[in-house]
């Protein structure tokens, strides 16, 4: 899909070249065929395979020992979607999360990259790594690690803070989904964070001297050099932790177990999973993954405009 | 800059779209199975199971039986979720062990095959209501592997402690628990776990209740049935007076409450008191087990269901396949290791009248408890049937039980919108749905 604009691009080149070089065109599809093989056939068919599934449905008669049809319905899958209260309900909950996992997860990150890049740190290397570990932990451990955190008979956090008479209940339902932040948060700084600071490292040095001769101090730099350059990899990162948030699973899935406040559709892929491999029917979960789909790719391309907008308005 | 954009989008919608792939990956409809070509000596099966020491019992087999060899796969974590889709995609194994709750869902969608042909000489061991329990529609689909009689354990310590007699009923119980939690505020009679379905079942079961039923040529749903909703005040009535807690059960917070002595009583099937042991050894000795209260005017126990052995569609020969199981379940020669070694209740007339059911065992007082769970196997109803969206019913039940014990909703409420949910998913299904049940 990608592929289209450029070939078009390709054609509008001056002819010279290409009459010359008859044979050669080829070389450089050769060179990307392995990915487009594999895009093609883990991306690109599953998608359609997931849009053709999404249009019909398993039907049986009467009792249903008499076997199954897969018939054509439509969008009726779609409209049982969108009736279903509980998984329109996710997303409002997952966007809840997102509105403040994202901005704390990256206020943490441009710090601890900005502190590594600047000369005030000791002990860089260990400190960096001691961040960045949390993301060597795979999502389903780090939920389970947590999980035990949160549960009072057996978490020495929340047992000491008995002691000094404070017994919050971290899996109550108006709390599990901040239990649920803190364990992201925790987990994604990192990788966040070694993105800014490689970043930062790209920034040609003689910026900061130049901003040193005009009397510029170290506060000054970070926030009108340092994080005006590193302004497109912030984005970048805004944006895959946005996608990371409506993809939310595994650490809700993993809390589940331990507390009854997680339902079994708490977010839109929790509600997929429930819906194609719990449910047994993988035409409503094509539909409600399309939906997710959507939606997401909506969000990612309001984010886009709006940054561009406002860069427009900044005029620099 | 506009190009920048452009690209990044590109990037945003391939990965919003790979959220869209996500469930097609499992979605693809029944492939051909072409594993290999029918063998002409020896037949090969792949069995999946989950219960202990099923392999030494595979070699036994495998030693006297040269012509049909097995190989067994162990199932762990997910794996149950998984069958289905290795069947569809022609991957399956020939054997596979399911809940008996599951069964209709896999006859509904043509996963199991008809087996009535190669067992009417095994049916003579199985008690009734376990051959019951695979017979649909006059064809039988499995061959029994356990049941779940459900009995009260519970700690003789702490009823003696408070002079609480063991409760014989219901009302008993909850007197019981308003007399121990009165004595004592930190204690309670039991824990009410919203996500384990598999208590809520055994009581609404000894209620004569049924989630499922089957009324000419439609199906009856009883998710808010009679003795449902006799289940419900129970234990509306324990939750509202604070006589219970409320943690999740298998978790490490639930074994604390148990090991210290927290909670008095646990109601559950035959095969709990192997975990029970295994996640409590503080509480060695301390232990009894009690036939479960009864209703009044009855002398019903319940039970939480069982599991059986089934052939997948994709097996080559089924007959061979159905003639393992049976041996596997019903040969009076597997039956000790069963008992013994895999946990089982067993679902044979030869099992439960083997000496090592009723061994006794230290972590219970050097008691021997099995005598009150076959009672219970002896005296439970036969009116529950299992239908086929189990899975979704038991999903709206735990998730609307969780809002019960949020404070939310209330039970009665809870099974309303079970019942809603399970009959929309059937009727999606194009399934006929008779409202004539309860």
């Amino acid at each position: 899909m990608t592929t289209v604009p450029r070939l078009v691009e390709g054609a509008q080149r001056p002819r010279r070249r290409k009459n010359a070089a008859g044979g050669k065109r080829l070389v450089p599809y050769l060179f990307i065929a392995p990915f487009l093989v594999l895009f093609a056939v883990f991306l690109v068919t599953p998608i359609f395979v997931a849009l053709w599934n999404s249009l019909f449905s398993a039907q049986s008669l009467g009792l249903g020992f008499g076997g199954v049809q897969t018939v054509f319905v439509g969008l009726d899958n779609f409209i049982r979607a969108f009736v279903d209260s509980d998984f329109i309900a996710s997303f409002g909950r997952v966007l809840l999360y997102g509105l403040v996992q994202v901005p704390v997860m990256m206020i943490f990150a441009t710090a601890l990259a900005m502190l590594f890049d600047s000369a005030l740190v000791r002990g860089k290397r260990f400190f960096q790594f001691a961040v960045f570990l949390p993301y060597a932990i795979p999502g389903v451990i780090a939920a389970l690690l947590w999980g035990f955190l949160y549960q009072p008979a057996v978490s020495p956090l929340l047992q000491g803070l008995q002691n000094l008479g404070i017994s919050p209940d971290l899996l109550a339902p108006g709390t599990v989904l901040w239990s649920i932040t803190n364990v992201s948060i925790w987990s994604y700084t990192g990788i966040n964070m070694i993105i800014l600071f490689s970043a930062l490292q790209a920034i040609p040095r003689e910026m900061f001297e130049a901003a040193r001769l005009d009397g510029a101090g170290e506060l000054r730099i970070a926030i009108s050099i340092k994080l005006p350059m590193i302004a497109p990899a912030v984005m970048l990162t805004i944006l895959s932790s946005i996608i990371g948030t409506l993809q939310l699973f595994n650490e809700p899935q993993v809390l589940k177990s331990v507390t009854s406040s997680i339902s079994s559709d708490y977010t839109p892929n929790m509600a997929i999973y429930a819906a194609s491999t719990l449910g047994k029917d993988s035409h409503l979960g094509s539909a409600m993954a399309i939906i997710l789909g959507v939606v997401t790719l909506l969000i990612s391309v309001v984010l886009l405009k709006s940054r561009s907008d406002s860069k427009e308005g900044v005029g620099d | 800059m506009k190009s920048k954009i452009v690209k990044i989008t590109g990037i945003a919608a391939a990965a919003a779209l790979l959220a869209g792939g996500v469930t097609a990956c499992t979605s693809g409809t029944a492939g051909n199975s072409s594993d290999s070509a029918a063998a002409n000596a020896v037949t090969t099966l792949d069995f999946w199971g989950w219960v202990p020491g099923l392999e030494d019992l595979v070699t036994e087999w495998n030693t006297n039986n040269p012509d049909i060899q097995v190989t067994f796969h162990r199932m762990t974590g997910d794996d149950g979720t998984k069958v289905e889709a290795a069947v569809d995609a022609g991957a399956g194994p020939d054997i596979v062990q399911v809940s008996t709750h599951d069964l209709p869902s896999y006859i509904i969608s043509g996963r199991v095959q008809d087996i009535t042909a190669y067992v009417s000489d095994t049916e003579s061991n199985f008690t009734p209501s376990s051959w019951a329990s695979v017979t649909f529609n006059d064809a039988v689909y499995g061959v029994p592997q356990g049941v779940g009689p459900a009995a009260t354990m519970y700690r003789e310590d702490i009823l003696a402690k408070y002079d609480i007699a063991v409760p014989t009923t219901w009302d008993e119980y909850l007197e019981a628990a308003r007399k121990l939690h009165a004595a004592n505020p930190k204690l309670y009679i039991a824990n009410l776990s919203s996500s384990e379905i598999g208590q809520w079942m055994q009581e609404v079961q000894q209620a004569e209740g049924s989630w499922y039923g089957i009324d000419g040529d439609a199906w009856t749903v009883g998710v808010n049935d009679s003795a449902s909703q006799q289940v419900a005040q129970r234990w509306q009535t324990l939750l509202d007076e604070h006589l219970v807690t409320t943690e999740q059960m298998w978790t490490p917070a639930y074994w604390s409450l148990v090991n210290k002595g927290t909670i008095a009583t646990i109601t559950y099937a035959a095969w709990f008191p192997v975990s029970l042991e295994t996640n409590a050894p503080d509480t060695t000795g301390l232990w009894r087990v009690a036939s479960m209260p009864k209703n009044t005017g009855s002398t019903y126990a319940g039970d939480s269901g069982g599991a059986a052995d089934v052939v997948l569609k994709g097996a080559k020969n089924p007959e061979a396949a159905a003639k393992f199981i049976s041996w596997l379940n019903g040969s009076d020669d597997t039956q000790e290791a069963l008992i013994t070694v895999g946990g089982l209740f067993p679902s044979t007339n030869s099992g439960l009248a083997s000496s090592s059911l009723v061994q006794p065992v230290d972590f219970f007082g050097g008691h021997s408890i099995n005598e009150v769970f076959v009672d219970a196997a002896n005296n439970t109803p036969s009116t529950w049937v299992d239908g086929p969206n189990y899975n979704i019913a038991k999903t709206a039940v735990t998730d609307e039980f969780a809002k019960v014990i949020e404070g939310t909703e209330t039970f009665a409420q809870a099974l309303d919108n079970a019942q809603e949910a399970t009959v929309s998913d059937l009727e999606a299904q194009g399934l006929s749905v008779s409202s004539s049940g309860e």
